[in-house]
């Protein structure tokens, strides 16, 4: 095993911890915010080191600057659905409804 | 390792198509049926059809999934009282046919296990002939010059559901307006990005169709995917009559593939024989066109649509 792929391992292993971690968080925690907070920022930080690792085995620049763009479109996703979602929490909170 | 992961996908879609249709509501089983249309993809993908995978992501995930909750959301304002109740009430014969039918499944795929194979002329036949028309990736060249009929009709067939779906819109006239959001600023950057990107997906998808895994059908869904996007943020809004330009979206790929069809007979050819390369990436474009003009309409629930806003 090459250095390179020791490392990707690392970073794969690692992500899917913060994977485990954000849905660890979502099923967990108490609220819709506190849900969000685990899930957008823990699934963000695991989706960039599972993307590292797959461009350290892929070794290609190519495949690197792929995994990077599903890395923003994940991001950008993910942020502006994460903020609807809080929005419309806040909106039906404001409203004193019940969820 | 593979093996594993293999059954692991194989055990998840039991247990996914399981809670689909037994889940406690609906609306639990339209998000697991979404689940399960991923995993589906993920297991065409690990049995190396890669054109079936991006086909079950982009339309029985994604597009079926979006259709699903838009008919959710309606029958949550119209009967109110459906959407407590479980999904399925099972009927006294459901166990002794899914036995026969486990039964029968299992006793064809021993004797398709046990039989001696003979080589498959026709693939190879297929693939030695295609490699002349210029169309590298076989699926689209079985699709548009062996079935082009099956092609043909099935593009006739979407047309018909939207036909047949535009005969209920109209029971719906009490639904308010959809009102006039202020729009969240995220989510106009949010089109400003992704509705140009899934053009070009959509385009690349359609080009590669003929080398590489794509084709008119994926393309259609993904463009379809970003006209969804505009009618959620309001940007489309549903109109009620028809107008010119969604008529002829929603006919060009009939048209065109009918058209050329037809005319090639006047050259001695026989009914639907394409002429070229060029007829195909004409048809496949219209037809495109056609699909995610047929996806968004029957997400809007509406005969056309209108731009509103900025």
């Amino acid at each position: 095993m090459s250095a390179s792929e020791v490392l990707a391992s690392l970073l794969l292993l690692t992500g899917g911890l913060f994977y485990l971690a954000g849905t660890v968080g979502l099923l967990r925690f108490p609220d819709v915010y506190s849900r969000l907070h685990a899930l957008t920022k823990a699934d963000n930080l695991g989706l960039l080191l599972v993307c590292s690792g797959l461009s350290l085995l892929a070794g290609t620049w190519r495949a690197a600057a792929l995994l990077a763009t599903i890395w923003l479109l994940g991001l950008l996703a993910a942020t502006v659905s994460a903020h609807l979602i809080a929005r419309h929490a806040r909106a039906h909170d404001a409203a004193g409804d019940k969820r | 390792m593979n093996l594993a992961v293999d059954m692991l996908i194989g055990a998840g879609l039991l247990v996914l198509a399981w809670q689909t249709i037994s889940g406690r509501s609906l609306f639990r089983g339209i998000v697991l049926f979404v689940v399960f249309g991923l995993t589906m993809a993920l297991a065409w993908a690990r049995m190396g059809a890669p054109d079936l995978a991006l086909a079950e992501a982009a339309i029985g995930a994604g597009v079926t999934g979006a259709l699903m909750l838009v008919a959710f959301r309606r029958l949550v304002r119209i009967r109110p009282d459906q959407c407590a109740q479980p999904a399925l009430r099972r009927s006294r014969l459901a166990v002794p046919v899914a036995v026969l039918a486990g039964g029968l499944v299992g006793v064809i795929g021993l004797a398709v296990v046990a039989v001696e194979r003979d080589p498959a002329l026709a693939g190879l036949a297929v693939t030695e002939a295609l490699t002349d028309s210029g169309l590298g990736n076989p699926i689209t060249g079985v699709l548009l010059l062996y079935r082009n009929l099956d092609t043909l009709l099935e593009v006739a067939v979407l047309l018909a559901a939207f036909l047949a779906a535009r005969t209920v819109f109209g029971e719906d006239e009490s639904r308010p307006p959809t009102p006039a959001r202020r729009e969240v600023p995220l989510v106009g950057a949010l089109l400003a990005i992704i509705v140009p990107l899934t053009i070009l997906i959509a385009t690349h998808l359609l080009l590669a169709g003929s080398r590489e895994p794509g084709g008119a059908f994926q393309a259609g869904a993904v463009l379809a995917a970003s006209g969804v996007l505009l009618v959620l943020a309001g940007r489309l809004q549903p109109a009620t009559a028809l107008s010119a330009g969604p008529a002829f979206g929603l006919t060009l790929g009939l048209m065109l593939f009918s058209l050329v069809g037809l005319a090639v007979m006047a050259f001695g050819d026989p009914l639907l024989a394409l002429p070229g390369l060029w007829a195909v990436y004409l048809i496949e474009t219209a037809m495109m066109l056609s699909i995610a003009m047929t996806l968004v309409l029957l997400f809007a629930g509406a005969s056309g649509l209108r731009r509103s806003g900025p």
